[in-house]
């Protein structure tokens, strides 16, 4: 498990970099510009925050779902209860100790 | 009630994110905001419900904007009534013009072409139709 | 009347009541009018726009620019601001353990406010734009409309003062002296802190308003730039308590998912104390972000960073509203009936619409996104995303309490499915049409740009759903409040557990039977 986190890490890390990598080579094969590329400054800014937000997105949006389809309470490794819901109000109950 | 580690952990990497999002934000807005020296003045005027230009031999264009590629220019945004806001969505053009300021936007369009020109602040009655043309001609010089 | 229909009382006895639960009510039954009212509105806009160039349902855009101001004013303030006051004034004295709000017939005096309010709203029907941006509202904009808009905004605005005061004094003065402010149920900590910054943001807008009229009238010329003013200081004056109004309207929603979520979870809330911190920090950073709404008016590259650390600062503390959530649901066992189905909803589109607001913090892509459909997108997946789909959840979960009846699952599952999907369809087109460089607030798009034309209209057929989704709402509120099968009042959704706020509350004159 370990791994793999450190695995997807790394790709993601990679993917995000290798454009501007690759990007910045071809930028120093071509003549410079005489004025600066408003337009492409500008959204490659948006390109790579949309990045950031889509992983963020990936890791938070994978963890609802997964939060959803594990801990419904109609899977069968849910059938037993909570060790809080003996009490009256098992919302108000103590997260520590369930007692 | 209490943290424990995850939550710290979980808050020091949005932190981590949002410096990044500033930092780069930070360095792309200094890039943008220098203006080249050497860019033409262009005075653009807005009012209800049409952009008006000047160049800076005195010529004067309305609606259509006539300008030549690979030059820097600068705009100069005023308003004549109410708020507006010059936008020219293909080359990431946009500064509100507010009457009683004078606001600068620039660009240099590196590619021969036509693009639309529009109003991007409510500004009444006839808002959706404050639009215009932005011609960028080849440069006959070179 | 669709209240307390076990044991009927005069609808009068409920208007001249001072009882927080009626008062309560009153607050419910206002807001959800003005959900329907502003919902025609906002269809009768995604509809027009379906078809551009000509003209179809609205023919002129004086009307459409009257219609879209009024439906933006109809759902902040007669929609959002009652329904979360309605659902404060039904729970927080519970929550304290106190009899009553503070000062009951204040209290009753702050609602009668906004029928007045709505009512200017409504007959004026202004064109200014919910902004009403000087100098536009002050030289241009038609009168009598823009002066009834001052009006009204001045008297909703009074009145969410005097119920924010109430709230403030009710929670901290009147709550239970065995339960330590830090105990107090984060709802009543959401409502708590939206007061305390009603009462330090309302203020600055209460007086732009005078000025505005002052400047309307020819006296002064604060805004307008002929007579010396400036209209970038309305703007300062505007968002100074617009932008902290965004948390106003936000954290009550978050305060219900937090009621809602342990308990269907099965289990306790992960932490009260970051909650309440997270409450405290985004009523205190919310104050420090007002400037990101003004980026494109000329301002200076110093003062566009300070504005934006001050917006990024207040991404960590929603974050850890996100993480608390997150936290509860884990280890639980949950039973998915409609008030969890919303939260949950709620959380995912609080993430999307937070990860947007994000990016548009970010100086230099204010060039792409201010002021275009990015925006509309933007704050709606807030709107409906967040706080629409907290108030909804909140109103399924008071049903029973409120009524003694139960709601049809199926129709609620059915309303869950359309409003997601439609909100998704909808807002998140938006954004792409703003990336697009569509501008906001148009009547009309030229029918040459095709992609406009056609990623509009998946906007509004998403539109079309939500709108069909509130169909059930409101058919099953009318029909279930009357013909629902008697609910079990001590454990409505069969979670197991003995609790249940609203029968404790004692009210004079009956109100359910049997308890």
């Amino acid at each position: 498990m370990k791994t793999l986190i450190a695995i997807s890490i790394i790709v993601l890390v990679a993917i995000a970099l290798v454009p501007q990598i690759a990007h910045a080579q071809l930028a120093q094969q071509t003549a410079p510009e005489k004025y600066l590329d408003l337009r492409a400054t500008v959204w490659n800014e948006f390109f790579r925050m949309t990045t950031a937000a889509f992983t963020v997105g990936a890791v938070v949006s994978g963890t609802m779902i997964w939060l959803v389809w594990r801990f419904r309470e109609s899977n069968p490794k849910n059938k037993a209860p909570t060790r809080w819901e003996h009490l009256d109000d098992p919302a108000a109950g103590d997260p520590e100790e369930g007692h | 009630m209490g943290h424990d580690t995850a939550e710290w952990v979980f808050v020091a990497v949005v932190i981590a994110i949002l410096v990044y999002v500033g930092a780069d934000s930070w360095y792309t807005e200094k890039l943008v905001e220098d203006v080249p020296a050497d860019a033409t003045v262009i005075k653009v005027t807005g009012q209800q419900w049409y952009w008006s230009f000047e160049h800076p031999n005195g010529t004067k264009e309305i609606s259509t904007l006539h300008l030549k590629v690979n030059h820097a220019y600068k705009f100069e945004i005023y308003s004549r009534d109410v708020m507006h806001s010059f936008n020219i969505p293909d080359w990431v053009v946009f500064e509100d013009a507010v009457p009683g300021h004078v606001n600068h936007a620039w660009f240099a369009p590196n590619q021969v072409g036509t693009y639309p020109i529009q109003c991007r602040e409510y500004c009444g009655l006839l808002h959706y139709n404050m639009r215009g043309t932005l011609v960028v001609e080849p440069d006959s010089k070179t | 009347m669709v209240l307390e229909l076990q044991k009927p009382r005069p609808v009068w006895q409920i208007m001249f009541s001072t009882h927080h639960t009626d008062v309560g009510y009153l607050y419910l039954v206002f807001g959800i009018t003005f959900l329907f009212m502003g919902g025609v509105l906002a269809m009768i806009i995604r509809t027009h726009l379906f078809f551009p160039g000509q003209g179809v349902l609205i023919s002129d855009s004086a009307t459409f620019n009257r219609i879209f101001t009024v439906h933006g004013l109809t759902m902040l303030f007669l929609f959002a601001l009652p329904v979360a006051n309605g659902i404060g004034n039904i729970l927080v004295p519970i929550m304290v353990r106190y009899k009553d709000m503070a000062y009951p017939k204040l209290n009753a005096i702050a609602f009668w406010m906004n029928p007045v309010g709505a009512a200017l709203l409504w007959l004026g029907f202004s064109d200014t734009t919910w902004v009403s941006y000087a100098p536009y509202s002050v030289i241009r904009a038609p009168g009598p409309a823009a002066d009834m808009f001052i009006f009204g905004m001045k008297i909703l605005g009074i009145s969410s003062i005097l119920s924010s005061i109430n709230f403030v004094v009710t929670v901290i003065k009147c709550k239970h002296p065995d339960m330590p402010l830090r105990r107090v149920p984060l709802f009543a900590w959401s409502m708590l802190t939206v007061s305390l910054m009603t009462i330090v943001a309302m203020p600055t807008y209460a007086a732009a308003l005078i000025m505005m009229l002052t400047d309307r009238l020819g006296i002064s010329g604060f805004f307008n730039p002929w007579a010396g003013g400036d209209p970038i200081a309305y703007l300062h004056l505007f968002w100074f308590t617009f932008h902290p109004e965004v948390y106003i309207f936000l954290l009550p929603a978050i305060g219900m998912m937090y009621e809602i979520i342990p308990r269907f979870s099965r289990k306790p809330l992960y932490s009260q104390a970051s909650g309440v911190f997270a409450f405290v920090m985004l009523g205190i950073v919310g104050f420090a972000s007002w400037g990101h709404h003004m980026y494109s008016t000329g301002m200076d590259f110093t003062t566009k960073v300070v504005f934006m650390i001050g917006t990024l600062a207040a991404v960590p503390a929603s974050g850890m509203h996100v993480f608390n959530f997150l936290a509860t649901m884990w280890g639980g066992r949950i039973r998915f009936s409609a008030p969890m189905k919303f939260s949950v909803g709620g959380i995912a589109l609080f993430f999307s619409a937070g990860a947007g607001g994000v990016l548009n913090s970010a100086m230099p892509l204010d060039f792409i996104t201010h002021g275009t459909y990015w925006v509309v997108g933007h704050m709606h997946l807030f709107l409906i995303g967040t706080i629409g789909f907290g108030f909804v959840g909140m109103i399924y979960y008071m049903f029973p309490y409120i009524t003694g009846r139960m709601y049809s699952e199926k129709l609620a599952s059915a309303h869950f499915v359309l409003m997601f999907w439609g909100t998704v369809q909808t807002f998140f087109t938006q954004h792409i049409l703003g990336l697009m460089g569509m501008p906001r607030r148009v009547y009309d798009y030229p029918t040459s740009f095709t992609s406009w034309t056609i990623l509009n209209q998946i906007s509004t057929v998403g539109a079309w759903l939500i709108g069909a989704s509130f169909v059930i709402f409101l058919a099953s509120l009318i029909y279930f409040s009357a013909k629902g099968k008697p609910a079990n009042m001590d454990d409505p959704w069969g979670i197991g557990g003995k609790y249940y706020y609203p029968v404790a509350a004692k009210n004079p004159h009956g109100g359910h039977s049997g308890y």
